[in-house]
């Protein structure tokens, strides 16, 4: 299974997958308050959660997003990408299942379309991670 | 096996780094506004020179008619005194933000601090609830919202109003 396609073509999930979530924080990391405003929609974390997970979040996807793009530590980045869509999954099939009218705030305010594509979106980001973990996981030294 | 336990360990205590750093650096950046959040101070300015403001955080139609069905928040109309008597969402009280400066002590004796605020006015183009929140913040309400869509929406829906 080492065909050199294969490895070439998980480099390239890995390097877009990256190149999505520094997006995704350059985006937010200016507008703290406006994504604490997106976080405070799902009605989950009381009035200062939703601003320290704002603070935090977009530094994580910007940490996880360098790895992914240079490579370096891929594995524990893709493994926290995957475990925060699997969250954002979670959060947002809840959210609907509660009648809520949330707005992802996943590329920053108002730009994320209904929830339902945003699930679709987180999805596939999952299965990216999944790709790319797989391929890490090959590469650890016995 | 051992080697599996080891590589699982090693995983683990990488990821640990990397939010831990996040977490640090997020907190850092962030700390006037989580300092302005957590203490109730309105205003602050920002390390860049950018006037950054403890705002009140929006809430959507489902999650106003969710609290106001549970009667877990406090409805604030920041309109003017005749809008408010041409209709208002049930239960709420009139404070006009051009009344605040006279209003909110007299509010502030009678709601406790830790009381969930729900702010409208006259829906997503209206300032005045935000502008009312800020300064319900600054008194040292600590949960301020504001519905977005104000009155409009709330009576498109069919949800109860009161008049008076």
């Amino acid at each position: 299974m080492n065909n050199p396609i294969v490895k070439h073509l998980v480099a390239i999930v890995r390097i877009v997958l990256g190149a999505i979530f520094l997006y995704a924080a350059v985006l937010k990391i200016p507008d703290t308050a406006a994504f604490a405003g997106s976080i405070a929609a799902f009605l989950v974390l009381p009035y200062f959660g939703n601003y320290l997970v704002a603070a935090v979040l977009p530094w994580l996807e910007l940490f996880c997003g360098i790895l992914l793009v240079t490579g370096w530590r891929a594995r524990p980045a893709a493994m926290l990408i995957a475990l925060l869509n699997l969250f954002f999954i979670v959060a947002l099939a809840a959210a609907m299942a509660r009648g809520l009218d949330v707005d992802c705030g996943c590329f920053g305010k108002g730009k994320n379309g209904p929830p339902l594509l945003a699930i679709g979106r987180d999805l596939l980001f999952l299965a990216m991670a999944m790709l790319v973990i797989w391929q890490e996981s090959r590469r650890v030294p016995e | 096996m051992l080697v599996k336990r080891a590589d699982i360990i090693r995983l683990c205590a990488e990821m640990a780094v990397l939010v831990a750093l996040a977490f640090a650096v997020g907190v850092g950046w962030n700390h006037r506004v989580l300092l302005n959040a957590w203490s109730g101070r309105a205003t602050a300015t920002a390390p860049a020179g950018v006037q950054q403001v403890a705002i009140p955080l929006p809430l959507g139609l489902m999650q106003v008619k969710e609290l106001f069905d549970k009667r877990e928040a406090v409805m604030i109309d920041a309109r003017d005194r005749n809008s408010f008597s041409g209709g208002h969402i049930k239960g709420a009280m009139a404070m006009p933000l051009s009344e605040a400066e006279t209003l909110i002590p007299e509010f502030s004796g009678r709601v406790p601090k830790k009381a969930m605020l729900v702010i409208y006015c006259n829906g997503y183009a209206c300032e005045d609830s935000v502008e009312l929140g800020k300064k319900l913040i600054s008194a040292g309400y600590s949960s301020v919202y504001y519905f977005d869509g104000g009155l409009p929406a709330w009576r498109d829906a069919g949800y109860p109003l009161g008049k008076r």
